[in-house]
C-alpha cells in the first residue's frame, strides 16, 4: 500500500514531534486522561491515525525520540509504539502486536516507578488495546491458517499487570479493571478455569477490599463471576453475583442487563422464581418465554418443545442443562394440578394419586410412559422433597401428606 | 462441562475462541444513579405464581383428559 503522498516530510516530521511533546507533557503534568488518548491505537481517532500516516511517511522515528531529553526517556515506549501504529494503519495486525506489547511491558517498567496511581486511567487503556489488538492479530493468524497465539500472550501480560497492581499502595484500586480484562481473554480463549487464582486474589488477599473499587468494575466482575456460578451450577451464589450486577448495572446499558438477565432468568428458575413478561420482552428474551409457561403450567410438552426450539442458543450459552433439569419442577407443577383437580371433584380422596393418572396426564402431554417409570419419577420427587408422602406400592397410588404435599422451593435450589 | 463438549464435538475451533456475551466495557468515567436495592425486583420477579388456580385453559383441558373414559391410541 502505497503511502501518503498527501503528507510532505516537514509536515510528518511536525505531527511526530508533536506527539512526542504531547506524551511527554502528559507525563510530566500527571495528565492520565491525556496519555490514555495516546495509547488508544483502537479508537482510530484522526489525530492518532494521521500521526500513522506521518510516521510511515518520515520513516525515522527513532532519531526524533532521540532528539530531546522529555522523551528520549521513554524511547522503548515510544518507539515500540510507533511501530505498532504504523503497522496497525497497514493492516498488519501480527506485527502491531507485537510491537505494542514490547512498549506496553516498557510502559509497564515506568509505571512502577510512578508513585501515586495518577496514571491508572491510562493503564486501563493499555490494558484493553492490548487484549483488543491480540483479537485482531489472532484472527489475523486464523485467517493465514496459523495457529493463533497472541490473546494467550495478551492473557500473560495482563497477569504481569495484575501483579504489580497488587499491592498495598494506592495503585491496587487498578485490579479489578485488569481482572475484567483477564476475564473477558479467558472466557474469549474458553480457557476459563484460569480465572480461579485472580479470584482468588481479589476475594482472599487482605489487601483488596471489594468495595473500594470502581462501581463498573464491580457490576463486571460479579457478572463474570456469576456465569462461572452457574457452569458450577452453584444457583444461590449465582443468584447473588448476577443480582448484584443487574442491581448496580447503568441502567441504560441495555445490552449488558440483557446479557446479566440471559443467565440469571435460569437461574431463578431453578430456585423456583419467574420473570415477569415484560422483562423478557424489554430486553428480547423470549426464547425463555415458553420455558416460562411451562412452569407456570406444569407443561412438559412445552418444556421439552421449548428446549427443542432453542437448543442451539442454550447450548452456546450453556444453559440447557439448567433448564432441562427444571423438568422436575414442572413435574411437581403438574402433579400439583391434578391434585387440585382431584379436590374439586372429592376433597376426602383428593390426596390419593393413582399413578395411572398421572400415565394419563402425560399421554395427554405426549409424553408415553408406564406405570413403572411414572413410579420411579414420583420417587425422584418425593426424594428431592418436591413431592411429601409415599407409595402405597401395591395399590400403585401415590399418598400425599396431608400437609404441604408440594413443598415451595423458596429461593433455594433443587436438593441435589 | 457436557454442554461444550457437545458443542465441540461438532465444531472443533469455531466455538473455543468466541463469547457471545462479552460485556460491553462502561466508560472510564460513566456513572450513573444506583438503584435502590429491592425496588425494581419485586416488579421484576415473580415467587408467588405458584397458586392453587385451575382455571386456565391448561388446567381445564387436562382435567376434560382426566374425566375422559376412552382409550386415546
Amino acid at each position: 500500500m502505497a503511502a501518503y503522498p498527501g503528507m510532505s516530510m516537514g509536515e510528518a516530521h511536525r505531527r511526530i514531534t508533536e506527539y512526542l511533546n504531547r506524551f511527554s507533557d502528559a507525563v510530566s503534568n500527571q495528565d492520565a486522561a491525556s496519555l490514555r488518548f495516546l495509547l488508544s491505537l483502537s479508537s482510530n481517532s484522526p489525530f492518532l491515525l494521521s500521526l500513522a500516516d506521518a510516521l510511515n511517511t518520515f520513516q525515522d522515528s527513532g532519531r526524533l525520540i532521540k532528539h530531546s531529553d522529555h522523551y528520549s526517556q521513554f524511547s522503548d515506549i515510544l518507539f515500540n509504539l510507533f511501530r505498532s501504529l504504523q503497522t496497525y494503519r497497514l493492516g498488519n495486525l501480527f506485527d502491531s502486536y507485537q510491537a505494542f506489547e514490547k512498549s506496553a511491558n516498557a510502559f509497564i517498567q515506568e509505571f512502577r516507578n510512578w508513585e501515586s496511581a495518577w496514571a491508572l486511567e491510562a493503564l486501563y487503556a493499555l490494558a484493553y488495546e492490548i487484549r483488543v489488538l491480540a483479537e485482531r492479530a489472532d484472527r489475523e493468524l486464523a485467517s493465514n491458517g496459523k495457529s493463533p497465539e497472541k490473546l494467550k500472550a495478551a492473557g500473560s501480560f495482563l497477569m504481569k499487570v495484575f501483579g504489580v497492581l497488587a499491592g498495598k499502595g494506592p495503585k491496587r484500586v487498578g485490579a479489578l479493571y485488569v481482572t475484567c480484562q483477564l476475564f473477558k481473554v479467558y472466557f474469549k480463549l474458553g480457557t476459563v478455569h484460569l480465572c480461579r487464582s485472580v479470584i482468588r486474589s481479589i476475594e482472599t488477599a487482605r489487601i483488596f477490599d471489594f468495595e473500594e473499587f470502581p462501581k463498573r468494575d464491580k457490576v463486571t466482575y460479579m457478572y463474570y463471576t456469576g456465569r462461572l456460578e452457574v457452569f458450577n451450577e452453584n444457583f444461590p451464589a449465582a443468584d447473588n453475583k448476577l443480582s448484584y450486577a443487574l442491581t448496580h448495572c447503568n441502567p441504560r446499558r441495555e445490552a449488558n442487563i440483557r446479557m446479566i438477565l440471559k443467565y440469571l432468568i435460569p437461574v431463578k428458575l431453578s430456585i423456583g422464581i419467574l420473570p415477569k413478561d415484560w422483562l423478557l420482552e424489554k430486553y428480547n428474551l423470549v426464547e425463555y418465554r415458553d420455558v416460562v409457561q411451562a412452569l407456570r403450567r406444569g407443561d412438559l410438552r412445552l418444556l421439552r418443545h421449548a428446549l427443542q426450539e432453542h437448543e442451539d442458543r442454550f447450548l452456546r450459552s450453556g444453559v440447557f442443562l439448567v433448564l432441562e433439569k427444571l423438568e422436575l419442577q414442572v413435574y411437581q407443577r403438574l402433579v400439583k394440578k391434578i391434585y387440585i383437580i382431584q379436590k374439586q371433584k372429592d376433597p376426602t380422596k383428593a390426596h390419593q394419586v393413582k399413578l395411572e393418572v398421572i400415565v394419563k396426564a402425560l399421554k395427554w402431554l405426549e409424553m408415553d410412559m408406564d406405570v413403572d417409570e411414572v413410579e420411579c419419577i414420583m420417587s425422584i420427587l418425593i426424594y428431592k422433597n418436591l413431592v411429601k408422602g409415599y407409595f402405597a406400592h401395591k395399590s400403585k397410588v401415590v399418598v400425599l401428606s396431608k400437609q404441604d404435599p408440594f413443598p415451595k422451593l423458596n429461593g433455594k435450589p433443587v436438593n441435589s | 462441562m457436557e454442554k461444550d463438549a457437545k458443542v465441540a464435538a461438532e465444531d472443533p475451533k469455531v466455538d473455543l475462541f468466541e463469547d457471545d456475551d462479552e460485556f460491553e466495557e462502561f466508560e472510564i468515567n460513566e456513572e450513573w444513579e444506583d438503584k435502590e436495592e429491592g425496588k425494581d425486583t419485586t416488579q421484576q420477579w415473580e415467587d408467588d405464581w405458584d397458586d392453587d388456580d385451575v382455571n386456565d385453559d391448561f388446567s381445564l383441558h387436562l382435567k376434560k383428559e382426566l374425566e375422559s373414559n376412552t382409550e386415546k391410541s
